[in-house]
């Protein structure tokens, strides 16, 4: 019995370091003293940082896609907590239907959603101009992760407070604004998080569906380092990552982290 | 309890609506749009031409190319399944049975590749599969291989990275069927006479099937339908349905033949799925 | 002070009938309790009178004006639900000044109303705490003051003290009463327990399936109760059926028991079918001498130390009955049974 589970212990720390390597390499590799992308790195050194951070073509990536990450999240937290209210409070007869339709953008390959918004905008005129079908993909893949997040919190939401609310006096909208939003904040904030992450990471959408000249970072990284060899690819990466923890790392402290289930 | 408003009785739509008006413009319509789409005769100058035809399925069946690549790519997706499952089962056993300090770090862990991005992910795994990265020369330093070992540019290397990257979609699903399973069965067979092997097999893991189905769809339906890590990881000398698609749209223009073989691709990783979720009912129920 | 009409209210749920057809008024001041077992519509009706369930059929008058169609925050209602739904992210003194903000009264004006209504409920200087902070008996009575301090124009309560410990909630019975007298305010009180709605109403509404059983008074309800299953709710009840008999000046019911004394309150005409409803205390046991007419076999006995219940078999039937100790039979014994006519009622038979 003991036995097992020093077994199941030391498979499981393999597994870790399974799924740690690969981050641990790229981060490793990004302070490379010479021009060769090895890991262990040869020499340290940030040379590598200051390469892209005057290289234009990255640090306008990254501002696209900050910006991307941001538009998306917000039309998302809205559309999303707004959905959610709905299938919390009101769905009745079509509930699960109300639910999967929210959650097809999670369960659908994003190549094919990719695909879809491509020809859909294409036969509107309007094709890859102003990142409309950019920004609307975007949104779309984000989407589910808000309105699960906001329905988890909505569920230990107790209804008799809003009606506590309405018996005062407070009509739907203030009700809402004064009681529901601020003790579901922390779904809110939560599936925002999420949203923002999955927007900034995302591929498929973005490759099919960019602009001329309208690279976001994982765009500009897959183009970069399948022709360039130096670590100023990984110098890149390391950069995302750490934004990415930086943002996880706030939100913790904001509001305290915690992962939903599908 | 819903507190239905008596007045405006209309209003819970508005809440719906934007989601609505989301949801069946823009990605029930355009799917629809793909089947259309993929029944269009092709062209040359523009993506798709103005008559139909079903040339682009025919083309799919007649060239070998395109349905060795399905097998391939159905392949691939089920190996990255298994490969999931054997390490993510454990991984979410332990992670459910951890003290409460544990448990937020291997958290951490399982949702870290998830925070990274696809294609840094996918990176890191060139980086290490290269016949010049960094598994190799130390298989070389070491001495335990004469030649590099190719572990890139073939099935093997794409199976490695996908189930990494796809790794945490089948732990969630069954820490979550895990977390659901009520301590006091466990005692309950135990005091029955059940040893823990037996409770295991005929306790936790059937109540944690529909994790473990859950998980596997997604992993599987995921791993298919995967671009970045293939074209990374698979390059010129091995390409998934995906990475045929999206080359077939943008590369060759083609919209009408990337359509149908987008579809054939959906409709056969369906099919898996139909005949898993077949089997694996008929077993536990 | 308000008057509250509810007519001929019908509500709907799907193919099922909540509230079929209930009319009710409540006067100035008046404390009222929907009395039922659960399912027999008193919450649909406290929630339609809220505003927070559409009316089918019917009209709800707060002074002469139909509310109907207004919805919960225009009633101006004061509403303690069951489990007091106290704002957690606010304090005490948070959750007491929403209702006045949702009014728009100056913040003064809120910060002395809130203290007053603090004392008033004796929870004074709790104000800077949180809900979590407090007990359930100390949620309670903060629910009750932020219904309160709106001055609303009817106190609506739905089973309050469900989730209190008997000794608390016997504590806030009389608070919540009391609270009400001095205040003077309509209430409305939704209960399942005939404790709580005999103790504390001016009048009980008893319940069933939808429909008014009965409106009367506490007494009226025990000692009247318009039909068996009124009686049986609202405490135990010997219930015989038998039928009137008897010349004039001599009636009796000759039931199953044997021949019964006519309850001294009522005209009945012989013929009638009744079932006799007689309360355990008003049955008399007594040692048996010959000639007595209805007796009985001790069949069981239990000491609950202020009272005796004794379980008397006659023939067929069972009978409760409840005696002041100390206890003089035995189980086994044979009994006399007398009924006494100013305490026993008769409802005709269904």
């Amino acid at each position: 019995m003991r036995a097992s589970r020093v077994l199941l212990g030391l498979f499981c720390l393999l597994i870790c370091a399974y799924l740690l390597a690969p981050i641990l390499v790229v981060v490793g590799a990004s302070f490379n003293a010479g021009p060769f992308l090895t890991f262990p790195p040869r020499g340290l050194s940030l040379r590598w940082f200051a390469a892209f951070l005057n290289n234009q073509v990255f640090i306008d990536a990254i501002a696209r896609s900050l910006w991307l990450a941001l538009a998306a999240t917000a039309i998302s937290g809205v559309v999303g907590v707004a959905a959610a209210l709905y299938y919390v409070r009101f769905a009745t007869r079509a509930k699960e239907a109300v639910r999967v339709a929210i959650l097809l953008p999670l369960l659908l390959p994003e190549v094919l959603t990719a695909m879809a918004l491509l020809f859909f905008f294409y036969a509107i005129g309007i094709g890859t101009r102003l990142g409309v079908g950019m920004l609307v993909g975007h949104v779309l893949i984000t989407l589910p992760f808000v309105f699960l997040n906001v329905v988890t919190a909505l569920h230990g939401f107790d209804a008799n407070w809003e009606l506590a609310a309405r018996s005062l006096g407070a009509n739907p909208w203030k009700s809402f604004r004064r009681i529901t939003l601020p003790l579901i904040k922390p779904g809110v904030i939560n599936g925002c998080l999420f949203a923002f992450i999955i927007s900034f990471d995302t591929f498929g959408i973005s490759y099919l569906l960019k602009d001329v000249g309208g690279a976001t970072l994982p765009l500009q990284l897959f183009d970069y380092l399948r022709f360039n060899f130096t670590p100023e690819a990984a110098a890149v990466s390391t950069m995302s990552i750490v934004m990415a923890l930086i943002v996880v790392v706030a939100t913790e402290k904001l509001v305290g982290l915690k992962i939903e289930r599908f | 309890m819903t507190a239905r408003t008596l007045a405006a009785p209309w209003r819970p739509m508005l809440l719906i609506a934007p989601a609505a008006v989301l949801i069946g413009v823009f990605l029930i319509l355009p799917y629809l749009n793909i089947v259309v789409m993929s029944l269009r005769e092709p062209a040359t100058t523009t993506p798709y031409g103005s008559g139909f035809s079903t040339g682009g399925y025919a083309k799919f069946f007649a060239d070998f190319y395109y349905v060795g690549a399905l097998l391939q790519t159905l392949w691939i997706g089920l190996l990255s399944t298994l490969v999931c499952l054997l390490l993510g089962f454990p991984l979410a056993l332990q992670i459910v049975r951890a003290s409460s300090r544990w448990r937020a770090l291997l958290y951490g862990i399982v949702l870290s590749p998830l925070l990274v991005g696809i294609v840094v992910r996918s990176y890191g795994w060139t980086i290490l599969l290269g016949n010049n990265g960094v598994i190799n020369r130390a298989l070389l330093d070491l001495g335990l291989a004469q030649t590099p070992v190719p572990l890139m540019y073939n099935s093997f290397g794409i199976v490695v990275a996908l189930s990494h990257v796809f790794l945490p979609f089948m732990v969630l699903p069954i820490m979550g069927a895990l977390q659901a399973i009520d301590p006091a069965l466990e005692d309950a067979a135990r005091s029955l006479g059940a040893s823990p092997r037996r409770t295991f097999r005929r306790v936790v893991l059937p109540l944690a099937m529909p994790g473990i189905q859950s998980g596997a769809i997604l992993v599987f339906v995921l791993a298919v339908s995967a671009y970045v890590t293939p074209v990374l990881i698979g390059g010129m000398r091995i390409k998934t349905m995906a990475v045929i698609v999206v080359e077939t749209l943008i590369d060759q223009f083609q919209w009408p033949l990337g359509s149908a073989l987008a579809l054939i691709l959906s409709a056969a990783a369906t099919l898996v799925v139909v005949l898993f979720m077949r089997a694996t009912r008929l077993r536990w129920k | 002070m308000t008057t509250v009409s509810i007519q001929s209210l019908v509500k709907r749920y799907g193919s099922s009938t909540a509230v079929n057809g209930i009319s009710l008024d409540i006067e100035h001041g008046e404390f009222i309790s929907l009395l039922g077992p659960s399912g027999c519509g008193k919450t649909t009706t406290l929630k339609c009178l809220a505003g927070f369930e559409a009316v089918d059929e019917g009209r709800i008058l707060f002074d002469g004006r139909d509310v109907a169609r207004l919805p919960p925050e225009q009633r101006d209602i004061g509403m303690v639900f069951q489990n007091y739904a106290l704002f957690p992210h606010m304090t005490v003194a948070g959750n007491l000044a929403f209702g006045l903000e949702m009014r728009g009264r100056p913040k003064a004006e809120i910060t002395e109303r809130v203290r007053a209504v603090l004392d008033l409920v004796q929870l004074g200087g709790l104000g800077a705490r949180y809900p979590r902070e407090l007990s359930g008996g100390q949620q309670q009575r903060v629910a009750l003051a932020r219904a309160l301090v709106i001055e609303p124009k009817i106190l609506l309560l739905d089973e309050p003290l469900a989730n209190l410990d008997a000794t608390l909630r016997d504590e806030m019975r009389t608070f919540i009463r009391d609270l009400q007298k001095r205040v003077g305010i309509s209430t409305l009180y939704v209960t399942h327990d005939q404790a709580e709605a005999m103790t504390m109403s001016d009048r009980v509404v008893v319940m069933f399936g939808g429909q008014i059983a009965q409106v009367d008074t506490p007494e009226a309800v025990y000692d009247r109760p318009a039909s068996a299953a009124v009686a049986r709710f609202v405490g135990q009840a010997n219930v015989v059926e038998g039928v009137v008999a008897g010349a004039n000046g001599d009636r009796r019911i000759e039931s199953t028991l044997g021949s019964l004394p006519m309850p001294q309150r009522l005209g009945l005409t012989p013929g009638t079918f009744v079932s006799i409803i007689a309360r355990p205390q008003a049955i008399a046991l007594t040692a048996v001498a010959s000639g007595t007419p209805l007796a009985g076999t001790v069949a069981a006995r239990y000491f609950h130390g202020a009272f005796i219940d004794y379980r008397i078999a006659v023939g067929e039937q069972m009978l409760n009955v409840q005696a002041v100790p100390p206890a003089l039979h035995e189980p086994g014994d044979a009994v006399a049974l007398g009924f006494d006519p100013a305490r026993l009622w008769a409802v005709e038979a269904a």
